[in-house]
């Protein structure tokens, strides 16, 4: 079983985002105005949980009242139940560091943000993560409601604190282990492994939690520090949707394969993404054509088959779903932008967040390039 | 794959099931628009119930953020023909 954990995974558990917080000026009352905090935020933490460390450097300054809490980048409230880095990796695309951010204490957005009592709420919102994917996994949720009180106690603690190996101690007992060496040999020998695979049933074993994150920069150049920041949610889709491994002889489903199946819509006929990749095993699927939103015109179908990205180009934001009319840019996980010929097994593996959840952060975007006559 | 129906505009059937001593409502199905969030969901229950305190759950098991899409729920969560919400004045299912 997973013991001491991969050197990635010791890599992830200890990364960081430096933060540089600044106090809102409408909440600043004496002069001089106060230094803005400098503090490293854990990529697996969540924003709340640096509050204690916050506070003293406003306490002096705030207006009179009771603290609610929250952060803003740009103007743009920030989702505290979001882990830090995965709120790094998608609003800031040219990575800054430190990362400026704005913390309030006074007037809470609960129009906008779901209200937050800090760490027991950011507790309850993990283990709610965390049960929702183990029923992703093994199609319930009794592993972890089971837990005794006392282990649901020490795996919050090694979340907190970022203990790697008491937390790989406790969650194995959670049997959510779908990954490692084992999933690879079942996803290349689907039947044989059937006898060995005891706990990890192969109906159970095929899926991954993923939650995901698609931001549409609109028209794009190459450099990032172009693309405006978001100032809005609503511009950004956020889908969960697990990825289910198909078993196929000899094959080992890679990142490409993952993200296509997310994403049916970035990958008409053709390949769509001209980073390297060593095999692409373009399946036929039906329906893979159609965008979701808008009507699907067979016209449009046959079109993309030999013209891929001078579909017709209305760049609308789309509120639920991607219209497939733009091109996937860029894929983020843990802030590395990951070879798409990696194995998906090794990127689960390393790179999931501690509930349990694959978090990928994905740019897409339409070429900026004179193509734009149709 | 299963999620990519033409039309992700459809409704989903929600099951709304009272747990403990919430109250039951008069009326225990209802459509949703599969794009709407699951804050709209637990919206329509505080307003049903008056409460502000409400503990909102899929299949007994686990509360979903606010921001997941019904529809995601009912692909990941949902069977026979529906998604079951169940709802509580005190917490649950922790």
């Amino acid at each position: 079983m997973v013991g001491v954990g991969s050197e990635a995974q010791k890599y992830v558990w200890e990364g960081a985002i430096p933060l540089q917080i600044h106090l809102h000026e409408s909440e600043i009352t004496t002069l001089p105005s106060p230094e803005p905090a400098l503090i490293l935020a854990p990529r697996i933490g969540y924003l709340p949980l640096l509050v204690p460390q916050i506070k003293p450097y406003f306490s002096d300054t705030l207006p009179p009242g009771v603290d609610t809490v929250w952060f803003d980048f740009k103007g743009m409230p920030l989702k505290w139940y979001i882990p830090t880095g995965v709120l790094f990796d998608l609003l800031c695309l040219e990575p800054e560091r430190p990362w400026n951010l704005t913390v309030h204490f006074r007037g809470y957005p609960g129009d906008l943000l779901s209200p937050c009592e800090g760490e027991d709420s950011v507790k309850w919102s993990y283990i709610n993560s965390l049960k929702e994917a183990a029923y992703i996994i093994n199609g319930n949720s009794k592993n972890v409601m089971n837990m005794s009180q006392i282990d649901q106690f020490e795996l919050w603690r090694s979340v907190l604190n970022r203990e790697m190996e008491a937390y790989l101690r406790i969650s194995s007992k959670l049997k959510l282990g779908i990954v490692g060496e084992d999933y690879t040999k079942i996803v290349m020998s689907p039947r044989q492994s059937n006898n060995e695979a005891d706990s990890v049933g192969p109906s159970r074993a095929g899926r991954i939690p993923v939650r995901l994150y698609v931001r549409n920069v609109g028209e794009y150049t190459d450099d990032l520090e172009d693309v405006p920041p978001v100032d809005s949610w609503d511009r950004i889709c956020y889908m969960n949707k697990p990825v289910e491994i198909q078993r196929e002889e000899g094959k080992i489903l890679n990142l490409y394969d993952a993200i296509k199946m997310l994403l049916p819509e970035f990958f008409p006929d053709e390949p769509s993404i001209d980073e390297e990749l060593s095999k692409l095993e373009l399946e036929d699927e039906p329906g893979i054509g159609g965008s979701n939103l808008s009507d699907p015109d067979p016209d449009t179908n046959t079109v993309r088959k030999t013209e891929l990205v001078t579909v017709k180009n209305e760049t609308q934001l789309y509120p639920s779903h991607p219209t497939g009319k733009s091109e996937i840019k860029l894929v983020r996980i843990q802030g590395i932008e990951p070879k798409l010929d990696i194995p998906f097994s090794w990127v689960v593996t390393n790179l999931i967040y501690p509930e349990h959840f694959l978090h990928m952060c994905v740019c897409v975007g339409v070429s900026q390039d004179p193509s734009k006559t149709s | 794959m299963t999620s990519e129906s033409p039309n992700s505009s459809r409704k989903v059937v929600v099951h709304l099931r009272a747990t403990g001593d919430a109250p039951i409502l008069k009326q225990a199905k209802f459509k949703i628009a599969g794009t709407d969030k699951f804050a709209k969901v637990i919206a329509f229950l505080r307003r049903q119930l008056h409460r502000d305190t409400l503990f909102v759950y899929v299949n007994s098991a686990f509360s979903p953020n606010p921001d997941e899409l019904v529809n995601d729920l009912y692909n990941n969560f949902g069977f026979d023909g529906k998604l079951v919400v169940n709802y509580a004045c005190s917490m649950a299912w922790g």
